[in-house]
């Protein structure tokens, strides 16, 4: 089975206000998670979002679809990146963990659907 | 270097010869170019295993022939279940004719095959594609691999500029001098593209984007070779070489970007800076001066200075002045900008930064902020560059870009503490 997990915008707003050496060894523990899934061939997809202040978001507006400055979301709420991993959920919960861990910044954990009609 | 190795530099070299040949005696560069790539590939399967043959290039033409007699059967015997028609091949040449004698040596068609891949029906990713494809000869996979997507995108980009160079009704020949010009202008942006490709981005695997790289300064030679009289084109190759030869020193160990003034000098490739040199000592001069020219000269100037003090900066300025009159654009003002503020200090460059402002162009990249944020630095406002920074860190997509320019502002938050005086 699959899973994603998100990381949030507001990991960012938290990121300004730490030292140097704190966002080094984040990054840090990041790629080596990164690369350990790759490598481990758990990891199907991983992508990290631009900054949702340069999102557009369209909305159906006076009869047409007009697309607006900003995201959907709050900033704080909105996608920042996120991994697709071919794991069980005790796994995706202990991976998300080891980051929760460090970053002291809350990741989502969810289940992708299945195409496939017998689960 | 390794059979392997050579056996794919070899076949580089022979793809685009053996591609002119066909097109020239049959036109239909689409299915000829199809016809090459199999036997591009039917050589990378065979030639490790069975030894290289004797003539490389006619082995290639050969099976390359083969290939394109073939898809005209399968194509006619489509066409006959479909209509139901009489047999017939006619028009077709038989296979002898196909493989007797290659055209004349002396003739290089390399360069009319460029420009028909930079065909200015094309968008420039399928310029790019095709460019590295027909006269690159990668494989589509190889060209999928390096700019990082999945290789049907690339085969469908590649059957659709086919397909646009055939409805544009392209001809397989030179263009008139009239259109020379211009169509060497895209060829040689084309080529710069794929350098940049290779060179800006450290997203992805590190090998196959440095494949990028040589593959743009094997093409430039290329260029350079069949056009030696064009400054331009010399300019164009000197510039990669020079800004390449800083490549080692460009990133830490843990792909952290490394600004120049920051960078390991001793990192730098002695041999391609005295190779640019030596390319644009003996261009400057030869013919009008053009923004490659001038960019390399500046790459030039960089490569000598052995500490970043010792960087000539007046003599930068005056190039990027020059620079201004000749190809002036948002991207040159900012970089003058920065040679400005080495000149007459920061303050100075600040006042040329403010006329950006208000540039449309400027308002989608980070590098305007980016470059404030260092000058303000430098004038010792320590909050308002550290805005600055967080300003053009939320702007870029470039993540090693995002890392340096996060660290830059948490260094001015967090300054490392001095140690006092000692007792």
């Amino acid at each position: 089975m699959k899973y994603m997990i998100m990381m949030f915008g507001g990991l960012g707003a938290a990121i300004q206000d730490r030292s140097p050496e704190w966002i080094v060894s984040m990054h840090e523990l990041l790629m080596k998670l990164d690369t350990e899934l790759k490598e481990s061939g758990e990891c199907v997809a991983s992508e990290s979002l631009a900054d949702p202040g340069q999102a557009k978001t369209v909305r159906f507006s006076g009869g047409a679809p007009v697309p607006t400055d900003g995201p959907f979301a709050e900033v704080k709420e909105s996608l920042a990146g996120y991994w697709i991993l071919e794991v069980d959920e005790e796994r995706a919960l202990q991976i998300a963990s080891q980051v929760v861990a460090y970053t002291e910044y809350p990741m989502e954990v969810r289940r992708i659907m299945d195409h496939s009609a017998q689960p | 270097m390794t059979g392997n190795q050579r056996i794919g530099d070899l076949l580089r070299e022979f793809a685009p010869q053996v591609l002119g040949v066909l097109v020239r005696r049959h036109g239909q560069f689409d299915a000829c170019e199809d016809a090459v790539q199999e036997a591009l590939l039917a050589a990378a399967m065979q030639w490790p295993g069975e030894g290289v043959p004797e003539r490389p290039r006619s082995w290639l033409l050969t099976v390359a022939s083969r290939a394109l007699v073939d898809a005209w059967r399968a194509d006619s015997a489509r066409r006959r279940r479909e209509t139901a028609a009489a047999l017939g091949a006619a028009g077709h040449p038989p296979l002898a004719d196909l493989t007797t004698g290659l055209a004349d040596p002396g003739r290089d068609d390399t360069l009319a095959l460029l420009f028909l891949c930079c065909h200015p029906a094309l968008s420039p990713p399928s310029q790019l594609a095709l460019t590295l494809r027909a006269v690159g000869g990668l494989t589509t996979a190889q060209i999928a691999a390096a700019f990082l997507v999945p290789e049907a995108t690339i085969a469908k980009r590649i059957v659709r500029a086919k397909q646009r160079i055939r409805d544009a009704g392209a001809r397989f020949e030179l263009p008139d001098q009239l259109q020379a010009a211009e169509r060497l202008g895209i060829v040689m942006q084309v080529l710069y593209l794929v350098f940049n490709e290779g060179y800006t981005t450290s997203s992805g695997p590190a090998l196959q984007r440095t494949d990028l790289i040589a593959e743009a300064i094997r093409l430039s030679r290329l260029l350079h070779r069949l056009l030696p009289g064009e400054a331009e084109v010399a300019g164009l190759l000197a510039l990669m070489l020079l800004t390449d030869a800083r490549r080692a020193a460009r990133t830490g160990t843990d792909g952290r970007i490394v600004p120049l003034a920051d960078q390991q000098r001793h990192l730098w490739d002695t041999e391609a800076i005295a190779e640019g040199q030596a390319i644009l000592t003996r261009t400057l001069g030869t013919g009008p001066v053009g923004p490659y020219q001038l960019q390399a000269a500046i790459a030039a100037l960089h490569d000598e200075a052995p500490t970043a003090e010792a960087t000539d900066w007046p003599q930068i300025l005056a190039l990027y002045d020059v620079l201004t009159t000749v190809a002036p654009g948002p991207v040159v003002t900012l970089s003058r900008a920065v040679a400005l503020a080495h000149v007459h200090g920061p303050r100075a460059g600040l006042a040329l930064l403010g006329t950006l402002g208000a540039d449309e162009r400027m308002a989608h990249t980070h590098r305007l902020e980016a470059v404030r944020a260092h000058l303000l630095e430098q004038t010792g406002n320590a909050a308002a560059a550290r805005d600055s920074y967080l300003r053009a860190a939320k702007m870029t997509a470039s993540m090693p870009e995002q890392r340096y320019l996060e660290l830059r502002a948490a260094r001015l938050h967090h300054p490392t503490p001095t140690p006092g005086p000692v007792g």
